[in-house]
């Protein structure tokens, strides 16, 4: 990639004119003995072609000095009188004029083609070094090989420095890539337009810009200033290094997201594994009960009291296992909302229904406004929210409790509140209450495992709603579901 | 009654469930055929009249809706089915695919006896006469005229509330899918627009019920779709 110099080229400018002096002088030594036989005019060629030599091998400035040393040393050496700038005859100072304009010229077209040349044949090199470094970007596998592509490939076309800082890995504060400035690189990644930083040298930070954002930033130090030129071949080096970077994300996405799938297929198998193999017993305990006074009808009153213990027992278990299983689903993450536009009034209807015998003796109040939006929401997971409330409810309240149900429209939601005439949530409020396994009072004999709120509170947050509890004032707990309105779909006006 | 006892067929890989089950069903005068596998359980099923299948979706050779499917391809017997409560998924594509109703284990031998008899008297009612003037409730629908009173008083439905009503009253105690219930009255292509549905049923709440947030009648199964449950 790295194309060797020819040992012209390795010369610094000094040398080159000192060169180019040489040459001249060379050409007039060799040429002195020649003057009494060469035609003037054949002496002058000799010192054109000098400069055209000059020119060709050593450039411009050379061959500017070549041109007027030229013009000089014919004056001095070959025209009469010799050894003197004075001339004898006039018509030499044209011969002068005429030599030092076509050698000047000649000179210049000459180094300029010769530039052009040299221009050409870099830019083909660097196009060259584009394509290869965008085929072996295109072949990496990871962010490290990116790093150990471009590193050495900006170490041999700078000769400088290069660090390549990844938005995703190292905005951590890596401060370990030496000579990066997090805050320049910070600038860089917000504004995504390349900086100089001129503490450190020629410190160049450029972004990597990638179609889909900005996803890092690339360092360039080099001992000298970049040309203009330069700066648009590290330019297009870094979209090449954006583009493989990106696309490195999105391989790494794809991937992620295959192995969540393999993961959620296996917690998912898992639990309807679990689900099934705890239910079974139940539904046998729970059947096998009720045949019991199928198989004999009349049982003596005590074995029939056993009978209905066992009965609500099994019942409670299930209702526990439901609460467990449900809550292991919602855990794993492995509930996807059915999220319909649903009726509030219809899933309070439902979930009174399931609740059912539990609540008993409990007066029961439903205030539902007749306008209530419809909701979008999963029918299923609300309606269980709403079972846990109404059963927690009936657990804590007296017997002759009233259990109230009311909804409200409030800005953008739409509050459900279930309150009772218990003993009220212990004070102060807190948090924990939501937690898994804490009960409102830890010593209570009323049963249940603290699951209840839990679940609540995890289903409402699916739904970017709130959960909320307060004590009433006078007697009582007050459970407060919001959810988010929402727009919902028009209604088609019938027969239109 | 009829003097002959309706068979019923159980298709339940739980031996223990099958027979509890068999002793419900026992209790309800029905003649009980047993199937641990689902293709045990089409070859019984093909061998003579069934009135009634009880059928767990979760059998160890197969899905019970590809008993349904194939079933419907030759029986218009009931069906009702046992799941558990885990995916409701499952239990609308198996009404979908042609079960009247199904059960959540665990379930009590009450529901169960209940759900059975529902489905065998709605078996026996078709092969009569389906008489013009139904009633519930304080509610009497006259079909023939689309006439609705509630104790009495002319009860005004739209178009769409009547055919939401006569559908639901023709299937009496059967789940209905919300998909079936809007491919019938609203068309195929409303048949993900669940909030029709919503609001009519909400509509004939309101109309037809006492209590529109506590329904007897017109039932929610939620996340499926509805039951009309008859009675007083």
């Amino acid at each position: 990639m790295h194309r060797l110099k020819s040992p012209v080229e390795r010369l610094s400018p000094g040398q080159k004119m000192v060169l180019s002096a040489l040459a001249c002088v060379l050409v007039a030594i060799v040429a002195a003995p020649l003057r009494e036989v060469l035609d003037l005019a054949n002496m002058v060629m000799l010192f054109l072609l000098t400069v055209l030599v000059v020119a060709v091998s050593l450039g411009r400035n050379p061959a500017i000095l070549a041109s007027v040393l030229g013009v000089l040393l014919f004056d001095v050496f070959f025209v009469p009188p010799h050894f003197s700038l004075a001339v004898s005859n006039l018509q030499y100072l044209i011969t002068f004029a005429v030599m030092l304009a076509t050698a000047l010229i000649t000179g210049h077209l000459t180094a300029t083609l010769k530039e052009q040349a040299a221009e050409a044949e870099r830019r083909e090199r660097r196009t060259h070094a584009l394509y290869e470094i965008a085929s072996k970007l295109a072949g990496a596998l990871n962010e490290a090989q990116v790093r150990e592509i471009v590193t050495p490939f900006v170490t041999a076309e700078f000769s400088g420095r290069c660090a390549l800082w990844l938005a995703e890995r190292d905005f951590s504060g890596d401060a370990a890539v030496e000579g990066f400035a997090p805050a320049i690189a910070d600038l860089v990644m917000a504004s995504g337009l390349r900086r100089v930083d001129h503490d450190a040298g020629h410190a160049l930070y450029l972004p990597l810009k990638a179609p889909m954002r900005v996803r890092g930033v690339l360092l360039v130090q080099t001992p000298e200033r970049l040309p203009e030129a330069d700066l648009a071949f590290v330019e297009a080096l870094a979209s090449l290094v954006a583009i493989a970077v990106e696309r490195l994300h999105y391989v790494e996405v794809a991937q992620r997201s295959e192995v969540d799938m393999a993961t959620e297929r296996l917690r998912s198998s898992i639990l309807s594994a679990l689900s099934h193999d705890l239910r079974t017993p139940l539904t046998v305990l729970i059947g096998l009960a009720d045949s019991i006074s199928l198989a004999a009808p009349e049982l003596p009153a005590v074995a029939q009291d056993k009978l209905d213990e066992l009965r609500e027992q099994t019942r409670r278990l299930a209702g526990l296992v439901g609460n467990l299983l449900e809550m292991a689903r919602l855990n794993a993450g492995s509930v996807t909302l059915r999220q319909e536009w649903q009726s509030l009034e219809e899933v309070v209807g439902s979930s009174l229904k399931l609740v059912g015998d539990a609540l008993g003796r409990h007066r029961l109040r439903v205030e539902l406004p007749r306008d209530l939006p419809l909701l979008r929401f999963d029918a299923v997971l609300i309606e269980r929210v709403l079972c846990n409330l109404l059963e927690n409810a009936a657990k804590y309240s007296p017997a002759d409790g009233e259990i109230r149900i009311s909804a409200q429209v409030a800005g953008d939601f739409v509050e459900l509140s279930v309150s009772d005439q218990g003993p009220g949530f212990p004070e102060p409020l807190s948090g924990d209450l939501f937690d898994m396994f804490v009960r409102g009072n830890g010593e209570s004999t009323t049963p249940g495992a603290g699951l209840g709120l839990a679940i609540c509170r995890a289903i409402v947050d699916a739904h970017g709603g709130r959960l909320r509890v307060a004590n009433h004032s006078t007697a009582g707990a007050s459970v407060q579901v919001s959810l988010p309105r929402g727009e919902p779909p028009l209604i088609e006006p019938e027969g239109a | 009654m009829s003097e002959e006892k309706p068979q019923v067929l159980v298709v339940e890989d739980e031996v223990n469930i099958r027979q509890f089950v068999r002793l419900a069903l026992e209790a309800e005068g029905c003649a009980v055929i047993e199937a641990g596998r689902l293709a045990d359980g089409l070859r019984r099923a093909g061998e003579g009249h069934v009135d009634l299948v009880v059928l767990d979706l979760g059998l160890p050779d197969g899905d019970g809706i590809e008993f349904i499917r194939s079933y419907r391809g030759w029986s218009e017997g009931a069906v009702l089915i046992l799941s558990a409560r885990v995916e409701e998924r499952q239990k609308i594509d198996a009404l979908d695919a042609g079960a009247d109703d199904y059960l959540t284990k665990p379930f009590g031998v009450g529901e169960l006896r209940a759900r059975v008899r529902a489905l065998l008297r709605r078996r026996s009612r078709q092969a009569g006469e389906a008489s013009p003037v139904l009633g519930f409730g304080e509610i009497k629908v006259d079909l023939a005229r689309r006439l609705v009173t509630r104790g009495g008083e002319e009860v005004h439905l739209t178009p769409i509330e009547f055919r939401l009503l006569t559908m639901m009253i023709a299937h009496p105690g059967q789940v209905l899918t919300q998909r079936k219930l809007l491919a019938e009255i609203w068309g195929p292509s409303y048949v993900e627009s669940s909030h029709y549905l919503r609001v009519y049923v909400g509509h004939l709440r309101q109309k037809l019920e006492d209590d529109p947030a506590q329904p007897r009648h017109f039932l929610t199964e939620t996340g499926i779709g509805y039951r009309f449950q008859p009675g007083p």
